[in-house]
């Protein structure tokens, strides 16, 4: 949702005046989606140091390539694809890229049905079954990039499935069926960890 | 419903592409199938599991993350410094690249050339036709391998 839905000065004029030589307008804008982007960057690189600087970087770039921003489009669609390609270069160019085999027997169809259906669902419970935190790391990580950003995009940051489709450059129904297949794969990391 | 169907309803529920009563009868097949719920129970703990993951490493970046128009700003202003500065090499550079061609080509302009540098010798002063007061003159560039015809004056008065 852009600010202009919740009754802040619109993304729209913020533009405009850094356009017109106001940085402290684009800050405005910074402060306004440095989280969700921080978010969507974490979730695709995987290490909050590099998300930091992907969010920096993408900032930087925005403000540089503002001029050619069209008004009347979303800031923030336009702004997270300039985040999700930073994020997968960023990915690409980091080792974790080459470190995380993906586990073909988490895939495995015949595992006995787990004790207990409950799953953390804050970032405290997590926190406290630091095994299945980094289960579920590793089935990420394990994703190929462009579901990686699906995934994210759509459960991190609740984006329409339309909205993934215009920051990704491609079709609703790939996005759909990467999503599809993100999220099957993860729930077989699940699966496989709570069943260990 | 039944084991081999469910897994593939339950994907789509998670798509939200899952009527509505087709979703009414998945939920009574989970209801009696312990092994459908826990395949259920994983995918829709995914989305959460996401959120509070990606929760959890914005709690241990929250520092750097609110200094991060500080951060913004500052690269801004390198980058903006980085800019000027090729910009200014853009501007001035044309000054020593015209002076470096220009002294190339003073050093090796007529090594390079392939045109001899004109001499009156290598051509002939030809005098065709003679009669009487009336000449016709050619001069002819000898050349290397035809005779080639510069200037030619017909029934010149001698």
């Amino acid at each position: 949702m852009s600010e202009r839905e919740k009754g802040g000065v619109p993304d729209d004029a913020l533009i405009r005046t850094t356009l017109a030589g106001d940085d402290a307008a684009f800050g405005e804008l910074v402060e306004r989606y440095k989280g969700r982007a921080f978010a969507v960057a974490v979730g695709i690189v995987g290490d909050g140091d590099d998300a930091l600087d992907v969010v920096q970087d993408s900032f930087i770039k925005a403000y540089y390539k503002l001029k050619e921003f069209r008004f009347g489009s979303n800031f923030y669609t336009w702004f997270y694809r300039l985040l999700v390609n930073q994020s997968i270069d960023r990915w690409r160019k980091s080792a974790r890229s080459a470190e995380v085999p993906f586990d073909e027997s988490w895939l495995s169809e015949d595992a006995s049905p787990p004790d207990s259906f409950a799953y953390p669902r804050t970032p405290e419970d997590l926190a406290r079954d630091r095994e299945l935190g980094d289960a579920l790391q590793r089935a990420v990580d394990a994703l190929p990039e462009y579901h990686r950003a699906v995934i994210v995009l759509r459960e991190v940051d609740g984006m329409a499935y339309d909205e993934i489709a215009k920051v990704l450059g491609c079709s609703v129904g790939t996005v759909m069926s990467r999503l599809h297949y993100a999220r099957g794969k993860l729930k077989e990391s699940l699966k496989s960890q709570r069943e260990g | 419903m039944d084991c081999g169907t469910a897994p593939g309803k339950i994907l789509a529920k998670a798509d939200g592409l899952l009527p509505r009563e087709e979703a009414a009868e998945l939920a009574g097949h989970l209801a009696g199938c312990p092994a459908c719920a826990a395949e259920d129970a994983a995918l829709s703990a995914t989305g959460p599991l996401l959120r509070a993951l990606t929760g959890i490493r914005a709690m241990e970046k929250a520092p750097a993350l609110d200094a991060m128009w500080t951060r913004v700003r500052a690269g801004i202003g390198e980058s903006r410094e980085a800019r000027r500065r090729s910009s200014w090499i853009a501007r001035w550079v044309w000054i020593p690249a015209t002076v470096a061609v220009a002294i190339l080509a003073l050093l090796f302009y007529p090594a390079r050339t392939d045109r001899s540098p004109f001499h009156p010798s290598s051509f002939d002063v030809a005098v065709e036709d003679v009669e009487s007061d009336v000449a016709t003159v050619a001069l002819v560039d000898k050349g290397e391998d035809l005779p080639r015809v510069i200037w030619i004056i017909e029934d010149a008065k001698s």
